[in-house]
């Protein structure tokens, strides 16, 4: 079951790779933070209930519903219905994806053989997922797509702390902190004072200073 | 315990801050948490106290501890008189955001588990960000935004490489420190190398390392004077010190090669960058800020090469605070008196505001390391690494930035203190007496060190 889910949750990658709307990543992300929380119900029998009902609603709220919600929302208000507007084409992103694949599978199955704690299906996706993550945010523009970069790369961060969960439960909410850094970090902040200062949210915009 | 500490201060006075309403009131409660702060640093510093030991602060941490006090107390003195157009609801965001981020570093500094460190640093990014955000400009809004998102990818690499630690340590894995350390003989190598490799890149985006120091010169230029003046002196060592802490591992690990070579990498990347942008630049706060950047890659290269030049690093660590952060206040000073941030349009500091002037001046000779700066005794040491270590192109390549470095910022220093001047104005003792006291510190250091070199 577990396996499954993981696996959907790489295709969920490369879909993000061949769309060109912001709405259909806004879904990929639901999707992933819904995979994310069932993974978490499967596989963290080590935590005790407190924790437990801790990450759990944590993913729930904040990956599943309230970030991508957010998004959205900021979406529409902004009118923000063009593409993704990537500087690499389509083509490009999803064979790069594919080589992420191949480099993530190849360092979890090497270095798997001399660590037996490593499940290399679950670290090759969590890793691969940190990678494109970081991707998306070199080869976009617009700082709504940077988020969602960075959302994706969390969403892999949270799944490796998953797999290393069982030896050491706290890493689980010290990751989660992580998100909760982000939704401040999108939701109270930024957004609103940077649409206010700057016609646009566009990378391109924020270049008053520089050398 | 420990963490009790250092937090009830800020978390009851936060409260009492967002109540009152009194701008001066505001200023003075941040006074008295630096004043606090600063017995504590001297505090753990005296073994006659007995503090250290029993809360388990080893000498780097309470070097870094005492450092920041020093630096929040200068900083604390600086804005008692100091005048902004905040509305008092501003004002106590500020003085809380100052409070919560001083006691965020100081977790940092002082812990002695890896995920608490990284816990603490977070929090720091938060709290800095406010407070670099604060004049709500565009600029300065712009620099938070980018301070913040490149930060944030920076601390989720670190807490990547934190995780791949956890790999590396086959039987009962651990983040406390000593823990590591006792259990080094059994780490996976490849693990541990993977993982000190996105550590090195995490935190050394948050200590300004070049190429990771984008964010570094906005937010720096950007932020108020005194909170510039912490961000350099302050922040980034404590950034600086899980990367020290990696390398002791990696030490024991027998894998302290690898680490000095990447040191050394980003330590020259950090002083090349540096350079290249001081020639080029005539902004004089982000020149300052570049000059950080410099400061910090050298400190790199220090700890890089290891024992007598290892220990120069914490003196250029001590150093660099001191007189940076002096610098940087007395950079508030000038943009206050000329209202400019281009150094070609400036002049006539020494006419218009003698004391400032020659601070400025000063400020500007010991950071180039003129003695009797402590800089000077740092650089130094660290040649003799390299001539030691028989690096001697690095020997060369490393005096040449530095010289390149010193041309660059001379000609901004010089530039605004000489001049014809118009008229002359007055300020508040409060932003002239920090300095001082930071710069005769720093003095006292280098006499500290000139003493224990005597045979």
């Amino acid at each position: 079951m577990a396996d499954i889910l993981l696996v959907i949750f790489g295709v969920s990658l490369l879909a993000a790779s061949i769309t060109n709307m912001l709405s259909s990543i806004a879904r990929i992300l639901i999707l992933q933070g819904l995979i994310l929380f069932a993974l978490t119900i499967l596989k963290t029998n080590e935590l005790n209930t407190l924790e437990f009902i801790f990450v759990a609603l944590e993913t729930i709220v904040f990956k599943a519903v309230l970030i991508p919600w957010f998004i959205t929302d900021t979406i529409r208000k902004n009118g923000i219905t063009r593409e993704v507007e990537p500087s690499v084409s389509n083509f490009f992103s999803l064979g790069s994806m594919t080589a992420i694949f191949a480099f993530g599978f190849f360092i979890a199955l090497w270095s798997g053989k001399s660590s037996p704690n490593i499940y290399p299906l679950h670290f090759g996706i969590a890793f691969s997922a940190i990678l494109k993550g970081l991707f998306i945010i070199i080869a976009n523009k617009k700082l709504i797509t940077h988020l969602m970069g960075y959302l994706i790369m969390e969403n892999g961060i949270f799944l490796l702390s998953l797999a290393i969960g069982s030896e050491m439960p706290y890493i689980v909410s010290l990751g989660v902190s992580l998100d909760i850094l982000l939704s401040i970090l999108i939701a109270v902040l930024f957004i609103n004072k940077i649409r206010n200062s700057f016609e646009d949210v566009d990378s391109d915009e924020l270049s008053t200073l520089k050398d | 315990m420990l963490y009790l500490y250092i937090w009830i201060f800020p978390l009851l006075a936060a409260p009492l801050v967002w109540v009152l309403r009194s701008k001066p009131m505001h200023n003075l409660t941040v006074f008295i948490h630096s004043l606090l702060h600063l017995l504590a640093g001297i505090a753990f510093m005296l073994p006659s106290t007995g503090m250290a030991e029993s809360l388990n602060i080893d000498a780097l941490s309470r070097t870094i501890f005492l450092i920041s006090g020093v630096l929040y107390f200068a900083v604390g003195l600086y804005s008692l008189r100091l005048k902004t157009e905040l509305t008092p609801r501003q004002s106590s965001i500020y003085a809380i955001c100052m409070m919560l981020f001083v006691a965020s570093m100081d977790g940092a500094s002082l812990s002695r588990d890896l995920g608490l460190i990284w816990v603490f640093v977070e929090t720091t990014t938060l709290a800095s960000a406010m407070l670099i955000s604060f004049e709500k400009h565009k600029q300065s809004i712009e620099a938070a935004w980018k301070y913040l998102f490149i930060c944030s990818i920076g601390i989720a690499l670190a807490f990547v490489g934190i995780l791949l630690l956890i790999i590396a340590q086959p039987h009962s894995p651990s983040l406390f420190l000593d823990r590591i350390i006792s259990n080094a003989g059994s780490l996976n190598s490849f693990w541990l190398k993977i993982s000190f490799v996105f550590i090195l890149i995490g935190f050394g985006t948050k200590a300004g390392l070049a190429p990771m120091h984008f964010w570094l010169p906005d937010a720096h230029s950007e932020a108020p004077a005194p909170v510039s003046a912490l961000l350099s002196g302050a922040l980034l060592n404590t950034a600086l010190l899980p990367l020290l802490r990696m390398q002791q591992v990696m030490n024991i690990s027998h894998l302290g090669t690898l680490a000095s070579q990447l040191f050394l990498i980003l330590g020259f990347a950090s002083m090349f960058i540096a350079a290249v942008f001081i020639m080029k630049i005539t902004n004089y706060k982000r020149l300052l800020a570049y000059s950080s950047i410099e400061n910090m890659g050298i400190i790199l290269i220090a700890f890089a090469l290891g024992d007598l030049a290892g220990k120069a690093g914490l003196i250029h660590i001590m150093g660099h605070s001191l007189i940076k952060s002096a610098f940087f206040l007395t950079a508030g000073n000038v943009y206050y008196l000329v209202g400019k941030k281009d150094y070609n349009a400036c002049g006539g500091l020494l006419g218009l505001h003698p004391a400032s002037g020659w601070l400025w001046l000063i400020a500007f000779m010991f950071i180039i390391g003129m003695p009797p700066s402590p800089l000077f005794f740092s650089e130094l040491f660290i040649a003799f690494g390299f001539i030691k270590a028989g690096y001697i192109p690095a020997l060369i390549v490393y005096f040449i930035l530095l010289s390149a470095i010193a041309y660059g910022l001379g000609r901004a220093a010089l530039g605004i203190a000489t001049g014809p001047a118009t008229g002359r104005k007055h300020l508040p003792l409060s932003w002239i007496l920090p300095q001082m006291a930071l710069l005769a510190l720093a003095v006292a250091v280098s006499f500290l060190i000139r003493s224990r070199l005597q045979p």
